[in-house]
């Protein structure tokens, strides 16, 4: 399914959970502060599975509301499989499955009568690579979900400076909002992208090594709108960068082979872990 | 579990701290002429110290930089950051050690060559110096070994010195109304306060020992609390 097709059904109708069903308030004026809607997002026991492969075992983890916890740990410990089993993404893929609860708010995500567009909406995901809609324009790329969501056309204009102002982005594009999306620069286009996800006003938002493709300043430049972001939604962040994760996230979780064997103050992790798997891998003695 | 993937900044930072602790080394000599320039009043000796005291500020130069460069290039965390840190003070106390010799040293000339001598002030004083210089070796070996026992063990020597030292200032109160004794034993009061002092930064590179090891700053010994 292309990344197109996705978001289109990502819009699709609300679900019969109440905590889901919510549509996109209005915002007051554009870029006004918004109260928050940040959920607590808690894992209960979840195991992932990629057919016989274990690939997340037994994961209790919580990510509290308003704050950033950067997900760590070396290549194939799991980090993004459970970050993808958040927004139930991960059993897109063939053969996958995951067990366990994901509870937003006190709603499992994984229940019965669950609608899995519905749960995308209300959890936003930022990717590695930008992938702003090719074909679109600057302002028909953050329109485009609200428009899937029913939101009126006169409303559009003012809902598409609120999202891209609140990326940090409109100071930049405010003048070429006709242009195509691609045309931006890297960092500029991932912005897109986030703009594009708060756009529909998730209460979490997903981002899977966010900066991996960008350049140093553009990555400050994200990492800076992730201490604005988190004052509306709940951030979890996927990072091979330690450096970052000690920048922005408020908690550090590190996962190892599976398992999560650390969630703690990211201070705490960089200066004085409990664990000592967590100490020899942020200090390089082995990853 | 794979060999360490960060080889060049360990053994980068294992050579910053055979640096730093080399410095208590440079400390052990200086506090070794000085305490004998002072028990054969060796102005010569003195003066000697005082020039040296550029290897111990050059080295504090030296591992200052080299701990700045880690924090840039390196961004250590968990026990390399701690190890850093610690290196930071480890220094300052190498080079404030280094400046309270220099105080002894300065002393010495200021007695003249024919001082009038009490020996139950100067054996005290000797006696000071050897448990300082004691202190120091005890401070590095516990740092290198990571050893919080033998780091906590300083508290009990430094008590030792601060007796010593309470009692070089009563002899000196009590010494009598020659102006010579007098003045001559006020700059032995200065410089047993001095090696006190070098004894402090003995046990302030013991509780950093402490810090690296358990990644939690205390104070061996309350300063509210003397004891």
């Amino acid at each position: 399914m292309t990344d197109h097709a996705k978001d289109a059904r990502a819009q699709d109708a609300p679900t019969d959970a109440a905590a889901l069903a919510r549509l996109p308030r209005r915002p007051e004026e554009p870029a006004a502060p918004v109260q928050s809607t940040a959920h607590t997002v808690r894992l209960k026991a979840l195991n992932a599975f990629y057919g016989d492969t274990h690939a997340v075992k037994g994961v209790d983890l919580t990510y509290a509301a308003n704050q950033v916890t950067a997900m760590i740990g070396p290549s194939g410990c799991g980090k993004s499989t459970l970050v993808r089993c958040i927004n139930r993404m991960h059993e897109e893929v063939p053969g996958a499955r995951a067990e366990g609860e994901v509870l937003l708010g006190e709603t499992d995500l994984y229940g019965a009568g669950v609608d899995l567009t519905s749960v995308r909406r209300t959890i936003g995901m930022v990717f590695q690579k930008p992938n702003p809609f090719p074909t679109m324009s600057i302002f028909d790329n953050v329109a485009a979900g609200l428009r899937l969501s029913g939101t009126k056309r006169g409303d559009l204009k003012e809902r598409v400076e609120w999202a891209l102002r609140g990326a940090g982005l409109w100071e930049e594009v405010k003048d070429r909002l006709g242009s195509p999306g691609v045309g931006l620069s890297g960092g500029q286009q991932q912005r897109l992208c986030i703009a594009r996800t708060i756009a529909v006003e998730p209460d979490v938002i997903l981002m899977d090594e966010p900066c991996s493709a960008l350049d140093p300043i553009a990555t400050l430049r994200i990492e800076e709108l992730i201490h604005e972001l988190k004052q509306r939604f709940t951030i979890v962040i996927v990072t091979h960068n330690m450096q970052q994760a000690a920048r922005v996230a408020d908690t550090t979780a590190f996962m190892l082979a599976g398992e999560l064997v650390e969630h703690a103050p990211t201070e705490r992790i960089f200066t004085n872990p409990d664990d000592d798997r967590t100490e020899q891998y942020v200090t390089g003695k082995f990853g | 579990m794979s060999p360490d993937a960060r080889v060049h900044f360990h053994d980068e930072l294992r050579r910053v701290e055979e640096q730093a602790l080399g410095g208590l080394d440079l400390v052990v000599a200086q506090l070794d002429r000085v305490l004998e320039a002072l028990e054969h009043q060796d102005v010569e000796l003195a003066a000697m110290v005082v020039l040296n005291d550029d290897l111990v500020d050059g080295r504090y130069l030296e591992v200052h930089q080299a701990v700045l460069s880690l924090l840039a290039l390196q961004a250590p965390v968990a026990t390399d950051l701690r190890t850093v840190a610690a290196l930071l003070h480890v220094i300052k106390h190498v080079e404030r050690m280094g400046d309270q010799c220099v105080n002894i040293a300065k002393l010495i000339p200021l007695s003249g060559h024919e001082p009038p001598v009490r020996g139950e002030v100067l054996q005290r004083l000797l006696h000071m110096g050897r448990s300082a210089r004691s202190e120091v070796t005890q401070a590095k070996t516990a740092f290198a070994t990571r050893d919080v026992a033998l780091a906590e063990d300083l508290v009990r020597q430094d008590r030792a010195i601060n007796r010593v030292n309470r009692e070089i200032f009563q002899i000196a109160i009590d010494i009598g109304t020659d102006p010579d004794t007098r003045e001559w034993a006020m700059h032995m009061v200065m410089c047993a306060r001095a090696l006190e002092r070098v004894g402090d930064n003995a046990v302030d590179i013991g509780e950093q020992t402490a810090f690296v090891v358990t990644g939690l700053f205390r104070e061996f010994s309350d300063a509210t609390h003397p004891v």
